[in-house]
């Protein structure tokens, strides 16, 4: 199912008199590809679950469309969507064994028992929680009633699946293992996903589509990949990547960036006052290099090292650079000097925030 | 488990096996007796532990702290019991209000034609559990099968009856918006009037108040019904319609009365109940029906009744335990007689009445009966919430 999201918009009354109405989302339009998986990224308040609660049906849109192939449902009644929900707790039912859970919606479809009780196997197989049919919700652990909501959602075979935070009340290692499952399980079906989440290494390592919110206004749509790369603006640049990117203050003269009186990189844009984000992966080693670094201490992790060290134009209490381990640093060295990559050094206008390019 | 417990280092004697019902009473028992021994050596250590001289090892053991004054350790000793101080006067209170009159009423019902004036009794028997039960009294008071038939049939109809209607108010008042605050005031308002009062308006809307011009003045309920061509109906009356079955008679048009009295009045309480346990239902569980396309019917069979249960079967059972105690309905319905002959009697009302009559052995009789039934009520009630009060 291809859904073509166009000029959505959200705005709840205040809730106090003369208070202030939330306009949680804002001019939406996102087009998503038949059988994508679909990432909605960002921080907490920002209207993510507004926007998939509109696309389920159980928010009505202030302005705006919404169609699902060519089918316009903005105004159709939730249970005619065909749509499969997972809540953020997973809102299973307590008193229902797992098995009577996943088959509630089959149960309000009229389904007779036998095909019901197939069907319910079937979505349970998939989740691999076959075995807990009998169980209820609070017999299992964060992560099999996860599965179980999943497959409450699944067995009905929606056209679209929507996934509120789905992993964030799991711990951190299921989170990881679970990510990987969501992924297997779109895979398989095919269902045009939508998932919402706050952590971008999570959107990241999933979506085939990302999308950046901030304050209900998307920022930015694309492969995951080519956000990281290419950032619109000083936002999505910050929100994405661990560890995070280091942002110093600087300016533009002569078609050179400079932090403080370090030239870092070419900018051929007027001269004006900038932000500038380096990844930490953007820094060579070099005794000659651009960028002055005071080190206060250095991480070895294997593969790599990451020098953690600060600087005056830096918006952030440390600058982090990660460098491979085999590149010789002098030992005990107060400063270091970098070369920055080019293409992992971006500018960002200091009174905008965007990126420029 | 407390029979393993027991059987530890005597002789192996294999545990008897009672049938759970009986098991359920000596369980009771051993947690009842469980608790006076607890309450007992907590006394005793308190004061043995205030006047015993302990010796110099007894000392180093316990306490290796500066010495203690024997104030010192008076307060000491009362603040690590000081529970007690707090339940004392409820104790008390209890000791003479409830369990001296359970204990009296029990060893008076084994007196044959005791007077309560003089305490005089004519031996000891069970003469007055047979005449009760028999309804051979003697003194044309309350019949007391009829009184047990009556209360179990208005409780057991009007508790259920009135629990469900509280649930279906609650869910229309739960989804009306806007001036919900204003229909739960006026559900309300019965809760605060008085029974007596209550049950004085209810009789007169049923009854029919005598005749004018060759023609029955009727109450507000025969009126209506006259507009549909149905003849008034002495619903409280002396001529009010009832079946007869052996000398059991079967007050039906009293029993519509009572029992559309009965759950009106209990309705406020129990909508209170049921409309708070279902705000506090997270909304999700809605959200998620309505996307998996749940109708009304099923989002209130299977997913709103089911996780109020815990409130219901409260209401079920402290419903069902005011039931086999109403009386002062009844009275306000059909006066103090109950009826006609008694007719409308309650097991409460059985009690009063031979109380009044000044036959109080056979009212001791009757309140132990009542004990016993209410027992035996409140194990299938035990039985049955445990099962469906927890979904867990
Ligand atoms: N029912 C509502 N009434 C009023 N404001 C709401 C309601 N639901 C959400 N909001 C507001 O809309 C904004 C977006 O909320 P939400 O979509 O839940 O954010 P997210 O899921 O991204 O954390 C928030 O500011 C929130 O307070
Ligand atoms: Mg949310």
């Amino acid at each position: 199912m291809r859904i073509s999201i166009q000029h959505l918009t959200k705005v709840f009354p205040s809730r106090t008199k003369g208070g202030k109405a939330v306009h949680a989302v804002e001019d939406m339009n996102i087009e998503i590809p038949s059988g994508q998986l679909v990432g909605l990224l960002g921080p907490s308040g920002c209207g993510k679950s507004t926007t998939l609660f509109m696309l389920s049906g159980l928010e009505t849109a202030t302005s705006g469309k919404i169609l699902f192939d060519d089918q316009d449902v903005t105004t159709l009644a939730a249970e005619k969507r065909g749509v499969g929900l997972v809540f953020q707790n997973y809102a299973l039912y307590p008193h229902m064994t797992v098995q009577q859970n996943i088959r509630f919606p089959l149960d309000n479809m009229r389904i007779n028992r036998e095909e019901g009780n197939a069907r319910a196997l079937d979505a349970a197989r998939l989740v691999q929680i076959e075995d807990l049919m009998a169980r209820k919700p609070h017999e299992l652990s964060g992560g099999q009633q996860q599965r179980v909501a999943i497959a409450r959602a699944l067995v009905k075979m929606p056209n679209v699946l929507l996934l509120d935070e789905p992993l964030s009340n799991l711990d951190a290692r299921l989170r990881l293992q679970t990510r990987e499952e969501i992924k297997r399980i779109q895979r398989t079906t095919g269902i045009t996903t939508v998932f919402v989440t706050h952590d971008q290494e999570e959107a990241m390592s999933i979506c085939d589509i990302m999308v950046v919110m901030k304050l209900g206004v998307v920022q930015q749509i694309g492969a995951p990949q080519h956000i990281y790369d290419d950032p619109n603006n000083l936002f999505v640049a910050n929100f994405l990547g661990t560890p995070p990117i280091n942002i110093f203050k600087g300016k533009i003269q002569g078609g050179k960036a400079y932090i403080g009186e370090e030239a870092v990189g070419d900018a051929p844009y007027g001269d004006r006052e900038v932000y500038v984000g380096i990844r930490p992966e953007g820094f060579i080693y070099n005794p000659q290099g651009a960028l002055t670094l005071n080190v206060d201490h250095i991480e070895v992790m294997g593969r790599d090292k990451s020098v953690v060290s600060t600087h005056e134009s830096s918006t952030k209490p440390t600058v982090r650079s990660i460098i491979d381990s085999d590149v010789a640093l002098p030992e005990g060295a107060e400063q270091l000097k970098f070369d920055i990559k080019p293409y992992k050094l971006f500018l960002f206008d200091a009174e905008t925030e965007e990126r420029l390019r | 488990m407390m029979e393993e417990n027991d059987n530890i280092g005597t002789p192996q004697e294999p545990p008897k096996k009672h049938n759970k019902f009986v098991q359920y009473f000596i369980n009771l028992g051993a947690r009842i007796k469980g608790w006076f021994v607890d309450k007992y050596t907590a006394v005793k250590d308190f004061f043995c532990g205030l006047f015993h001289k302990k010796t110099e090892e007894e000392k180093a053991l316990e306490y290796s702290g500066p010495q203690l004054s024997r104030g010192e350790k008076f307060r000491r000793g009362l603040k690590s019991q000081s529970g007690w101080l707090f339940v004392a006067p409820a104790l008390v209170l209890m000791a003479v209000f409830t369990f001296y009159p359970i204990i009296a009423a029990f060893v008076n019902s084994f007196k044959q034609s005791y007077s309560g004036m003089t305490g005089k009794f004519n031996g000891w028997g069970i003469d007055n559990f047979v005449r009760v039960l028999k309804g051979d009294t003697g003194t044309g008071g309350a019949d007391f099968v009829q009184c047990l038939v009556n209360t179990l049939i208005l409780t057991f109809i009007s508790v259920p009856l009135s629990t469900l209607l509280a649930l279906l108010i609650s869910v229309a008042l739960n989804s009306i918006k806007r001036v919900q605050k204003a229909y739960q005031t006026i559900l309300f308002l019965p809760y605060l009037t008085n029974a007596l009062a209550m049950g004085a308006v209810f009789a007169t809307f049923f009854k029919i108040i005598g005749t004018q011009n060759n023609t029955e003045t009727v109450g507000l309920v025969n009126i209506v019904l006259g507009w549909f061509g149905v003849d008034p109906i002495d619903w409280v009356g002396l001529r009010s319609p009832h079946w007869q079955i052996g000398s059991l008679s079967i007050p039906w048009a009293k029993y519509v009365v009572t029992i559309i009295y009965e759950v009106w009045s209990g309705l406020p309480f129990k909508i209170l109940i049921l409309f708070s346990a279902m705000q506090s239902i997270n909304k999700q569980y809605y959200d998620a029906a309505k996307v998996d396309g749940a109708s009304r019917w099923t989002v209130l069979w299977h997913i709103t009744a089911p996780m109020i249960m815990p409130q219901i079967s409260y209401l079920l059972v402290t419903g069902i335990m005011g039931g086999m105690k109403q009386y002062s309905a009844i009275v306000g319905l059909f006066g103090v007689t109950m009826g006609q002959d008694y007719d409308m009697g309650t097991m409460v009302g059985y009690l009063y009445n031979y109380i009044e009559l000044g036959q109080t052995g056979y009212a001791f009789a009757g309140s132990l009966i009542l004990f016993v039934i209410i027992m035996i009520i409140t194990y299938f009630n035990n039985k049955i919430t445990k099962k469906r009060t927890t979904y867990r």
